[in-house]
């Protein structure tokens, strides 16, 4: 039964379907940025005028650098935090693991909003930790209260579990008698550790910190209700063009830059590391 | 586990409080508004006065019933459609693809590499300018298809991976159509797979904002009724809501745990690389 028909059934139909609804809205996207909006209404002429305010409005700027830095802390932050929990659950959860890592998945499964409202009830000014403080004596903690703090928090809360799943299957996937043979030929724990365990498992952590670092990037609501003044990235910037502001295309213009970064930030990725020897064996059966 | 690592008191206890951290740092704001949702006192519910003041007030609610019945639309035939669509493109990948597999996975898996935010303004270019479509429910569940999708050819293909294709082609030998072997030889096989990524889109699409929300138009959904109510302060309402949010969630990954646990369904387990195995 290897005919033509099945190929084009099984696989002509989800990449007809991606090419529909995920390739042409992008690539319109891509066409809305070199037109231009005026007073609400779009005006078909192409022009570099929208990529040209973004380069020279300083405001755009200061949100795009402010997002990088954003991203990579809380996507490095979320990396070094996830790799000891993985690696506990991986060696110490036994039966359990199983459990533990669902358990992750129940506050990543529920939604940004409803999580971003449950960490105000953690970091709000009316929130536990300040309810705590007052219930001590003390003064409220204004560190975290509507500041790039308050978003970073945020942000590692919101994507940790994502970045603990990546780099559990990539431990689950990896063959742990490689450390046993290790060990066997004299190797200390720590010496196994960064010559097999980390080497092997780099793809997986990469795939992991992209994960991570291509929604911070472009994140609308944690900065908008937990960062303060100072505290506005681009793409909520971005989401106010098609909001309050009703300018489109200088926000398809802004989406383009994020995707065109987060492109960049993967193909970078997949350049410095040579993918053979990270523990990364394609999608073949072996 | 290796004896080495045993006799590594310290390393061991760090790893393991580091575990126990990330799980209080996860479920105390979880913990802390359910108990707020259950109190009187719900600014800081300690000890709880306990009352359902609260929950009665969101239950009837009528915009939040409007949106729950929305949210539940969108959650069930994006997860059936992006559920079926990824087991098509699983199976074609792993028996179709041969050399392009590796272009065809680019391909299914790059939706997860574009943020939410993206896909949900990108399509509301594509629909509103290119195709004069008005917010619809039907734009937005097959958005939330494109993203969901992604995720369902991962939990789909850790199942498939190991499934023996040689089951369907004795089938076949001894005569049964390519449907019969489907239904009856691999179906019964790979459904634990299909369940699980049936249930973790379902969760993703109902819980959607920044993909429903574009494509939506004024039509209200639990995530956007709520983002509409946290534009005004947090109320305790919310509080309520995210509590039975968390709640079901809770409970739809119990259900999986168990049917793993009892062997009923197995999510990517292989124990021909466990160290105890050899």
């Amino acid at each position: 039964m290897k005919g033509r028909v099945a190929p084009a059934v099984f696989l002509g139909i989800p990449t007809l379907f991606l090419a529909a609804l995920f390739v042409l809205p992008l690539l319109s996207m891509l066409v809305l940025s070199v037109w231009r909006t005026e007073n609400y209404h779009i005006i078909r002429d192409v022009s570099f005028h929208n990529y040209a305010v973004l380069a020279t409005e300083g405001a755009y700027m200061t949100f795009l650098m402010r997002s990088l830095v954003m991203a990579t802390a809380v996507s490095a932050i979320c990396t070094l935090i996830a790799w000891p929990v993985a690696y506990g659950i991986t060696l110490y959860g036994g039966r359990y693991k199983l459990l533990f890592t669902l358990a992750f998945a129940v506050p990543f499964l529920t939604g940004e909003v409803l999580r971003i409202i449950a960490l105000q009830g953690l970091l709000g000014p009316l929130g536990l930790l300040n309810g705590v403080l007052l219930a001590l004596g003390a003064a409220p903690l204004r560190v975290i209260m509507y500041t790039n703090v308050a978003s970073a928090i945020g942000l590692v809360y919101l994507y940790l579990p994502i970045v603990v799943t990546v780099i559990y299957l990539s431990l689950l996937n990896f063959d742990q008698r490689l450390i046993d043979a290790a060990t066997i030929f004299g190797a200390s724990p720590a010496r196994a550790f960064f010559e097999i365990t980390w080497p092997l498992n780099l793809f997986g952590t990469l795939i992991g910190f992209a994960l991570c670092f291509i929604p911070c990037l472009s994140a609308t609501l944690a900065p908008r209700f937990l960062g303060g003044p100072n505290g506005t990235l681009y793409g909520m910037a971005m989401a106010q063009q098609f909001g309050e502001s009703g300018t489109w295309a200088l926000g398809a213009a802004m989406g383009v830059v994020l995707f065109a970064v987060s492109v960049l930030l993967v193909v970078v990725a997949a350049r410095l590391v040579d993918l053979r020897r990270t523990g990364f064996t394609g999608f073949g059966r072996g | 586990m290796s004896m080495k690592l045993g006799k590594w008191k310290p390393g061991k206890i760090a790893l393991l409080a580091t575990v126990a951290v990330s799980y209080l740092f996860l479920y105390l704001p979880v913990v802390h508004i359910g108990l707020a949702s259950f109190a009187r006192n719900s600014n800081f519910p300690y000890p709880p006065k306990w009352s359902l003041d609260i929950m009665t007030r969101l239950l009837s609610n009528s915009l939040y019933q409007t949106a729950l019945g929305n949210s539940l639309l969108i959650g069930v035939f994006a997860a059936l459609l992006s559920t079926a669509l990824a087991g098509l493109a699983t199976i074609g990948l792993l028996r179709h693809a041969g050399r392009r597999a590796p272009v065809y996975l680019a391909l299914f898996i790059a939706p997860l590499f574009v943020a939410e935010v993206l896909l949900g303004i990108s399509s509301l270019i594509f629909n509103g300018l290119f195709l004069g479509l008005q917010g619809n429910i039907v734009s937005a569940i097959l958005a939330n298809v494109v993203h969901c999708f992604s995720y369902a050819v991962l939990i789909i293909a850790t199942q498939l991976y190991r499934y023996d294709w040689r089951l369907d082609d004795a089938a076949m030998v001894f005569g049964a159509s390519p449907a019969r072997t489907f239904f009856e030889v691999t179906l019964p096989l790979i459904w634990p797979g299909l369940l699980g990524a049936f249930i973790v889109t379902f969760i993703m699409a109902f819980n959607n904002l920044e993909i429903s929300f574009y494509l939506l138009g004024a039509t209200p959904t639990l995530p956007s009724a709520a983002w509409g109510a946290l534009r005004y302060g947090v109320k305790p309402e919310l509080y309520a809501l995210a509590t039975c949010v968390n709640l079901i969630v809770f409970t739809l990954l119990a259900v999986m745990f168990v049917l793993m646990m009892t062997g009923a369904a197995t999510f990517g387990h292989r124990p021909e690389r466990e160290r105890s195995a050899v």
